[in-house]
């Protein structure tokens, strides 16, 4: 793994915070799975919306 | 280990939305609303407030009096109080701070056609959003209790970038010139492939050099936050490609113009050249009226090359993905089997881009010929036709109109009292543009394009949510940006950005030269 890959580590340590779990930039363990919280995220909102304003 | 702080601040961050939210439906704050000019998001406000100040509330009394045991339900909920610090930040960016740069601005007076300095800077929600992160992490530091939750920030980028999907539509981008999608593809294409070459000879890391050139190549913000995370982009990196295609985006919009008038370009020719040279929307909107302060055909042909880049958002992340993973295991020697990576790295949020994108042109959240969820419609109601006082005064006024074109729309006008046909409206929106007539009679022509020009309510209200996942990701975004780590970046992607937009200007103006003419 390069210096540049910020994902899919255990722990890292980045502008002085440190986590067990997810990446400096995400809480989620792996891109893919924070993509399909993000999917699930816009899904239910695009339901609120056609529900509620249409 | 359990990442719950027992500390008040999501409490008091609660109870400050629900005051801000009471305050606000009470009248208390309608003074400081008029001078914002933030009249039209007191419901947003009150609503938000609320919400957000309840939710605070019940999880902020949890994370000072509640019982935390290491496991999921301490994780994520020890990340609301960072996520409602980054909200907070971006509700007071998008409420007060904007609108105040705006105000200020607007006091200075137009300085370019009819843009407003904080126009011509891009100084939105959008800059001032990853302003306000960047100075309270360089500042004040990111408190403790809001660590865990700073990292949402990803997360709202990648769900807007999904609900942007919403804003388009087959049925309008059908309607594109074959030489705009011909020219512009093998320009976003060329400056890709230019800022990855240019960035692997100087040397600057993959993950920059893969952010800049989606940003440098398809469209400012969206695009550069779509590839951010295919090629593991750092939020300095971010933040130099979005600040790079603003600081060029500037530039252009000054010197195209200037350039445009002394070669004697056509509309048609120069809003071709500003829709591809020019990276930011609203820049190229800015130049193309001040081009063209008299009328619209220039900014019609800038959006329409606008609008064509959005095609190419998913074959450059799928480029970039394929791209990073090669040179990534190319340091390790290791072989890439490029359906491998497709499979495994191609963004599933990109993938909804273009879920939401097919869901928008069946025509479920607005007409299918919709755009930006505005869309003709002249079937209006009595209500809504012009009255007789205001055709009499478009009437006396006829003859001040030179164009033939613009002469035969008003008449129509006048005749139908509203608008006969989308034609019309665009004609009849140029001849507003060149101030022809008086300020009254310009009134009723605006009254006219509003009664015609319909806006989708779902994508209204989809473009809010996507405002503020976006504010939201990019406050946070901004948090994730040191000092150090802008020192580390070095001024290399200014550089890189800089030579590639040049080269890409130049060559579009020579091709434009070359091949468009009046007609695409």
């Amino acid at each position: 793994m390069s210096d540049n890959d910020s994902q899919n580590i255990d722990l890292q340590q980045e502008a002085g915070a440190k986590f067990h779990r997810g990446s400096a930039l995400s809480i989620f363990g792996s891109d893919r799975w924070e993509d399909l919280v993000a999917l699930v995220c816009a899904l239910l909102i695009a339901f609120g919306v056609y529900i509620l304003v249409g | 280990m359990v990442y719950t702080k027992k500390h008040p601040a999501l409490l008091i961050m609660g109870v400050l939305l629900i005051l801000l939210a009471g305050f606000t439906n009470a009248g208390i704050l309608d003074g400081i609303i008029a001078y914002l000019k933030i009249g039209g998001k007191t419901g947003e406000i009150t609503n938000l407030g609320y919400v957000f100040g309840c939710i605070s509330v019940v999880i902020g009394a949890w994370h000072m009096w509640g019982k935390h045991e290491e496991g999921n339900v301490d994780y994520y909920l020890s990340t609301v109080a960072g996520g409602m610090f980054i909200l907070l930040i971006a509700m007071i960016v998008t409420w007060f701070a904007a609108p105040f740069v705006a105000v200020l601005s607007k006091s200075l007076g137009p300085v370019m056609a009819d843009k407003y300095l904080h126009d011509v800077l891009g100084l939105n929600y959008v800059v001032l959003g990853i302003l306000a992160g960047i100075i309270t992490v360089n500042v004040f530091r990111i408190p403790a209790w809001a660590e865990n939750g700073v990292r949402l920030s990803r997360l709202g980028l990648k769900t807007g970038v999904i609900l942007l999907g919403t804003l388009y539509s087959l049925a309008e981008l059908a309607h594109l010139g074959k030489l705009s999608v011909v020219m512009i593809g093998f320009f976003v294409l060329g400056s890709v492939g230019l800022v990855l070459f240019i960035g692997r000879r100087k040397q600057i890391p993959n993950s920059m050099g893969g952010v800049l050139s989606a940003g440098m190549g398809v469209c400012g913000v969206s695009a550069t936050v779509a590839a951010a995370p295919v090629v593991q982009a750092k939020p300095t990196e971010i933040a130099y490609t979005i600040g790079t295609i603003l600081i060029w985006g500037v530039g252009c919009m000054f010197i195209f113009p200037v350039i445009g008038h002394l070669l004697g370009l056509g509309h048609i020719q120069f809003g071709a050249w500003a829709g591809t040279g020019i990276l930011n929307s609203a820049q190229v909107a800015g130049a193309a009226l001040a081009y063209q302060p008299n009328g619209i055909e220039t900014l019609k042909v800038a959006e329409i090359f606008n609008i064509t880049r959005v095609l190419f958002l998913p074959i450059i992340v799928l480029w970039l993905a394929v791209w990073y993973v090669r040179r990534e295991e190319s340091v390790a020697g290791t072989q890439v089997n490029v359906g491998r990576v497709v499979f495994e790295k191609f963004p599933l949020f990109v993938l909804g881009f273009i879920l939401m994108f097919a869901l928008s042109s069946t025509g479920i959240f607005a007409p299918a010929q919709h755009y930006k969820g505005k869309y003709f419609d002249n079937n209006i109601g009595e209500s809504k036709l012009l009255t007789a006082e205001e055709t009499a005064l478009l009437s006396s006024e006829a003859s001040k109109v030179q164009s033939p074109a613009q002469a035969a729309a008003l008449g129509r006008l006048i005749e139908g009292r509203k608008v006969a046909n989308i034609d019309d409206d665009a004609t009849l929106r140029g001849l507003n543009n060149a101030k022809v007539l008086s300020s009254d009679a310009n009134k009723v022509l605006k009254k006219a394009h509003g009664a015609v020009y319909q806006t989708a309510k779902m994508v209204k209200k989809f473009r809010q949510w996507i405002t503020w996942l976006f504010a939201f990701g990019l406050t946070g975004l901004g948090m994730q940006i040191t000092g150090a780590a802008m020192r580390q970046a070095g001024g290399q992607p200014l550089v890189i950005g800089g030579i590639v937009g040049t080269i890409k200007a130049v060559l579009s103006l020579i091709v434009i030269l070359l091949f468009v003419s009046e007609t695409i």
